[in-house]
């Protein structure tokens, strides 16, 4: 049983931070279309931003506050002149937006390695080991305070999409956006600013994770493919659904390593995302329909 | 005019005559170049060495080293650049043993000597490729000093091993069941995970369910400092941690694993505390020169470059063939250890090195098995998680 339990705690924690950086992701893929495959390098972009500011004697959770405005507007800087340029050019490849985004997440990670190396670096404060137990189960201290963080961002999210000016804005465009350029939505802006808040939320992502793993030029793919599966499992543009995204493929990737064996752990990720695919093409939007 | 040109190329030509190419392939960018880092700095340290003291019989040796990026496509290209375009009469590095495996086999087709510097995978020699040398033992034999330590102080009775889903990884994990089974200490698990993973957490909870002696762990650097980090969390306390090599050595292990590090054992290769001569002026020069700490692997390299010079300055011409029969005629000193390429078992051309254990003891790594090289006494009941302060 606390072998079970461990596991279940394990995964959904895990998954709360995966959700963090699903979010991002299913934002700009459900307003622009744009499979944004440099996201993981993003928030390697983050955490390297954490791991400066934590030699500097910042903790990470301050060091959220510096890497999350960097990011939005590094964000914003790559959408509007890297990408909405590529929207006017006909080409035989609609796609090629997305073939840019995974060029600058080549450059994002080539970059990083000319200034900081190839070293491994560590982000260490007191918490990052810390642990408390209920029961015989242990709960890292870092990861539940970043799992509540995630969801506070996703609530946010949720409230800012529905409630405000700008955030119906980014809904009505990425239901239709020449209807929305009809309404005077400025369509463009709007896509500018949600490739800024997608990036700012996988840099939350990344100071949180900082303190529990490394930091290292390489390790955005990994995180890439993940945000990519759980937008998928989500749906698209639902910030609800990247939290059940997220928390599931915590829990597939914990209890396969468990109860099946951590070899298969990619193995597990990819058959939830194709079954998924055949059987709720919508991901779990369709269930939760927000 | 034209006899001018002629005349400047004949110069450049005897000038270039005057250097000896020396091929190196190793992962300069990727995951995996913090070692390609380590190894390149002591083959130029090495170079320069050298060629201070007159190069090979007057002949200064030149290093191209070409990157490999860790994937063994690209290092398979790579060797058939430096063999056709650059012509090198004899080719050395290579570090991760999947690219290892790759790029000997180019080496053996084209018939140019390779000593490889880690590579370690048992595989690599098993080949009867008469062009390949290895500087590294084999990964099974990383676990001899292991052994013993097992059988005199430990005395499990179950095991853990936990690897990294790699060819190094397999190898290393599959003679080390072996062992187990030769000693009569029972595996209970033996499972892979792929490099990189964010949380060990639930493979931890399973193994710990099954209360082991020994917890045994074939990981590089940042898995090894996760698992430790994990472990602790977990309060998991087998009788002993044991590293199987590559990670476990390294300061950035330590630096990241922090308190997790403690009293953690590890097998290596080499400890600049090893009784061979140039071991302690390689570790001291290497941290003179790049102000950072050197460890195995580059005195691996360190000691391949030594080797090739050996064998180039022995060879009766700088042909690839002559070359190669120098190198099986090896029988030198090293930094790293005595060198004599032999063929026992499936392995051909192979060097035989004892292996160390060393264990984490207040933040510095201590050699500590076997007696005769220890400099601190091992650390033995560790005392567990919870119970430390």
């Amino acid at each position: 049983m606390d072998v079970f339990l461990q596991t279940l705690v394990a995964g959904v924690l895990k998954g709360g931070l995966y959700a963090l950086i699903g979010i991002g992701m299913t934002l700009i893929m459900g307003v622009m279309g744009i499979i944004n495959l440099a996201h993981g390098q993003l928030m390697m972009v983050a955490m390297y931003i954490t791991y400066i500011l934590h030699v500097a004697g910042v903790d990470p959770y301050i060091s959220l506050f510096v890497a999350m405005p960097a990011l939005f507007l590094l964000g914003c800087v790559i959408q509007r002149y890297l990408l909405n340029p590529l929207l006017k050019v006909e080409t035989i490849l609609p796609e090629n937006q997305v073939l840019m985004t995974v060029g600058i997440g080549m450059v994002l990670t080539e970059v990083v390695r000319f200034i900081f190396k190839s070293d491994y670096k560590s982000v260490s404060t007191d918490y990052s080991n810390a642990t408390f137990f209920l029961g015989n189960i242990s709960f890292s201290v870092a990861l539940t305070i970043s799992f509540l963080i995630a969801i506070a961002f996703t609530v946010a999210m949720f409230f800012f999409l529905i409630k405000t000016d700008i955030g119906r804005s980014i809904r009505a465009t990425a239901q239709d956006k020449d209807a929305a350029v009809l309404m005077g939505v400025n369509t463009g802006r709007i896509t500018i600013v949600t490739f800024g808040l997608g990036s700012a939320l996988v840099a939350a992502a990344g100071s949180l994770l900082a303190p529990v793993f490394y930091v290292f030029p390489d390790i955005g793919g990994p995180f890439t493919a993940r945000a990519f599966i759980i937008t998928i499992l989500g749906g698209l543009g639902s910030t609800v659904g990247a939290i059940f995204g997220g928390v599931t493929l915590g829990l597939a990737e914990s209890f396969g390593a468990t109860y099946i064996s951590m070899d298969y752990e990619n193995i597990i990720g990819m058959t939830i995302f194709v079954l998924v695919l055949l059987f709720l093409p919508g991901g779990f939007k369709r269930l939760t329909k927000v | 005019m034209v006899f001018a040109l002629v005349l400047s190329m004949l110069l450049i030509n005897a000038a270039e005559a005057a250097n000896i190419k020396v091929g190196i392939v190793l992962p300069l960018t990727g995951e995996q170049a913090k070692f390609g880092e380590i190894e390149k700095r002591s083959f130029q340290m090495a170079a320069e060495e050298i060629n201070a003291k007159g190069g090979v019989n007057g002949n200064k040796l030149e290093l191209l080293f070409e990157d490999d990026t860790g994937k063994p496509d690209v290092g398979r290209s790579a060797v058939e650049k430096l063999i056709s375009r650059e012509k090198v009469p004899v080719l050395t590095g290579a570090y991760s043993s999947s690219v290892t495996a790759a790029i000997t086999a180019v080496a053996q087709q084209f018939k140019v000597p390779f000593l490889v510097t880690t590579g370690s995978a048992d595989e690599v020699t098993e080949k009867k490729y008469d062009y390949v040398f290895r500087i590294n033992p084999p990964a099974s034999e990383y676990p001899s000093a292991v052994i013993s330590f097992l059988q005199d102080v430990v005395k499990p009775r179950t095991a853990v091993i936990l690897f990294e889903n790699s060819l190094f990884g397999q190898s290393s994990s599959k003679s080390f069941e072996a062992d187990c089974n030769k000693m009569g200490i029972k595996v209970l698990t033996k499972e892979g995970y792929n490099k990189g993973a964010v949380d060990f957490k639930p493979l931890l909870t399973k193994v710990k369910a099954q209360n082991p002696d020994l917890v045994y762990m074939v990981s590089y650097v940042m898995d090894a400092a996760l698992l430790m980090r994990q472990a602790k969390e977990l309060n998991f306390n087998p009788k002993v941690y044991i590293g199987g090599g590559a990670g476990f050595t390294l300061p950035e292990f330590q630096k990241n694993a922090g308190p997790a590090a403690e009293y953690v054992y590890s097998a290596t290769l080499w400890v600049e505390s090893v009784p061979y001569p140039g071991a302690m002026d390689y570790f001291k020069r290497y941290r003179a020169k790049y102000k950072e700490d050197t460890e195995y692997h580059g005195a691996e390299a360190y000691a391949s470059l030594y080797v090739v010079a050996d064998a180039l300055k022995r060879a009766k011409s700088i042909t690839p063939k002559d070359v190669r029969d120098a190198l099986a005629a090896t029988n030198m000193m090293t930094a790293f250890g005595p060198v004599k390429f032999v063929s026992y078992g499936k392995k051909t051309q192979q060097n035989k090195l004892p292996t160390f254990m060393v264990q984490w003891q207040k933040g510095s790594l201590e050699t500590v098995w076997p007696k005769e090289v220890a400099k601190k006494k091992y650390v033995f009941p560790v005392p567990e998680w919870s119970k430390r302060k």
